[in-house]
This record gives C-alpha cells, structure tokens and sequence, in this order.
C-alpha cells in the first residue's frame, strides 16, 4: 500500500523528467532492488512517456542528420585503421631470383676489404720494391768485392 | 536488440538510433529551447554523447533507450538555453502542441509557474524559491503536485 503510494507521488515521473533530486533518485534506485514491482513501474513510466513524445514527433533538419551520420563515418574510419598500419609495404623488388638481398653490414665489410686490399696490394709491392733494391745492393757489394779481390790479386803477381 | 548492436559500436545501429528517437527528442528540445539553430546543436550533441556513454546505458537506472537520451537531451538544452531564458520572460516557445506544454497548459497558475521554471528552465527547488520568494517547502509540494498530474496525464492518454 505504501509502495502504491510512493508511486503515485509521481517520484518515477519526476526521475525520468530528470526533476528529482539526487536524493529521491537514490532512494528510488535503492526501493527498487527492494520492490521489483517498482521496476516494473518505471518501465511502464518510461513507455508511456516514449508513446507519448512519439505521438508528435519533429524531425530534425536533414543536415543535422547528416552531421551525426557523417560523425559516425569518421569514427568508423579510426577505429578500424590502427595508425602505424597506415602504410602498405610494398615489395618492389623484381623476383626474378637474379638479385640478392644482403644485410647493410655486408656494405661495410666489402668497404673495409677493399681498402685492406688496396692497403695489402701497397705493401706488397713496397716491400718487393725493398727487396729488389737490397738484392741490387747486395750484387753490387759483391761485385765491387770481386773487383777488389781481383786488384789485389794483380798487385800481389 | 538495438542496445547490443550498440555496445559493439555497430556504425548501422547508431544510424537506426539516430531514426528512430532524433523526432521524439527534438520535439521535447523545441520546447526547452526556442532557437532552431541552437535546438540542433542539442541533437547533435546528444547523439555524439549517446555514442561515446553506451557503456553507461546498464547502469543509469533507466529501462528504455528512449528515457536514458531524453534525461541527457533536457540536460545539454537547458545548458544550451541558459543564458538568454532562465529568468527572463515568462514567455515559452512556439511549440504548443508539444506534449509537455499541452500538460503545462492545463495546470493551475500556481503549479504552472513553478513547473515551467523546474522542468522547461531548469531551476532548482531553492533558485525558485528564492525567485518567487516562497519558503521551499512550500515550492516543493507544488511542484509534486504538477508532477502528480503529470503522472495522471500520462496514464490518461498513453496508457
């Protein structure tokens, strides 16, 4: 009976018109974990009050529906594109199985061979050079020491 | 159901609920707010907002997708109309074939005064009373017997 008469207050009224305060709309969640009835009510009441605004119902301009439409694509449009997938790879590299795909460092490597090379090629041909010019000096001493054995042979006969 | 379709973000749900409810909602938001300019601007909010706080749907007391937008909706319109009508004029919209101006219009003076300042200006019980310099009790009872009526018209002609 009550429960009847708390309806009747219009307080459901009042929580859907959104005129209740915040304490009638907590004691009206609270009363209808109570009373399920009471939450049946409010269905009833929100119902009512639905047939009732549809009873006269007045569109909107078409551009607001497309604003709200066009809100919506725009959304759309974010949330299934995630940003760093925004670019495609794309292979462009002929697959002929002619080239070759090799890691940078590999760039290096034959940049340090090459000068090593190079660097090995010099010395290479500096110290034949060397040689060479020791070996030269080396006849020589030994010729000019033929030539004085042989001088002093002579003076000896 | 429309609700789930909803939860999961489905972009068609939100389109139907944008068909389905944008009449009803701007014919009450017509009433809250004279300017059709600005009575769109309400729309337009109200929907974005709904799309972002389905989540809160479950848990806002309310049983019908209807109520849960039309509570916002007077919200964001009485935000929108704020500065020019909360006090002045005791002049209302155009709409007067808009459901809550048919009931306003039968109410007695007393009631109707005090109802067009809580419900279509959105006032508080003590800015009212301050407003009509009458103690807010006694604001109050009137206001729960306009809302008392409302009740009784409702179950009248909607039932």
């Amino acid at each position: 009976m009550e429960l009847k008469f708390y309806i009747e207050s219009g307080i459901i009224e009042s929580f859907v018109l959104g005129l209740a305060s915040e304490e009638e709309v907590e004691e009206l969640q609270h009363m209808r974990r109570l009373y399920p009835e009471l939450d049946t009510e409010v269905e009833y009441v929100e119902r009512r009050l639905e047939r009732a605004a549809f009873d006269e119902p007045a569109m909107p301009p078409v551009e607001i529906r497309e604003r709200v439409l066009q809100k919506i694509r725009w959304e759309e449009g974010h949330a299934y594109s995630d940003p760093s997938s925004n670019y495609t790879f794309i292979n462009i590299q002929p697959k002929d199985g002619s080239h070759i795909t090799v890691h940078r460092w590999w760039k290096i490597f034959f940049i340090i061979f090459f000068i090593m090379s190079k660097v090995f090629l010099f010395l290479a041909i500096f110290y034949y050079l060397k040689y060479r010019m020791s070996q030269e000096q080396q006849r020589s001493d030994n010729l000019h020491q033929m030539i004085r054995q042989e001088q002093t042979q002579s003076h000896l006969l | 159901m429309l609700i789930e379709r909803l939860m999961i973000g489905d972009p068609a749900a939100k389109e139907q609920l944008y068909d389905r409810y944008a009449g009803a909602l701007y014919n009450i938001v017509l009433q809250l707010v004279p300017v059709k300019e600005r009575a769109n601007e309400v729309i337009v909010k109200v929907f974005l907002w709904s799309f972002q706080h389905i989540g809160t749907f479950r848990t806002s007391g309310h049983h019908t997708l209807f109520a849960w937008l039309l509570r916002k909706t007077r919200e964001f319109a009485i935000k929108e109309a704020l500065p020019e009508t909360a006090l002045a004029g005791t002049e209302l919209m155009k709409q007067e074939d808009g459901l809550l101006q048919q009931f306003y219009l039968m109410l007695p003076a007393d009631q109707q005064q005090v109802f067009r300042l809580s419900y279509f200006k959105g006032l508080s019980i003590t800015t009212i009373a301050r407003l009509l310099a009458l103690p807010e009790g006694q604001i109050n009872e009137i206001l729960k017997e306009a809302i008392k009526s409302f009740r009784q018209f409702l179950k009248k002609t909607w039932n």
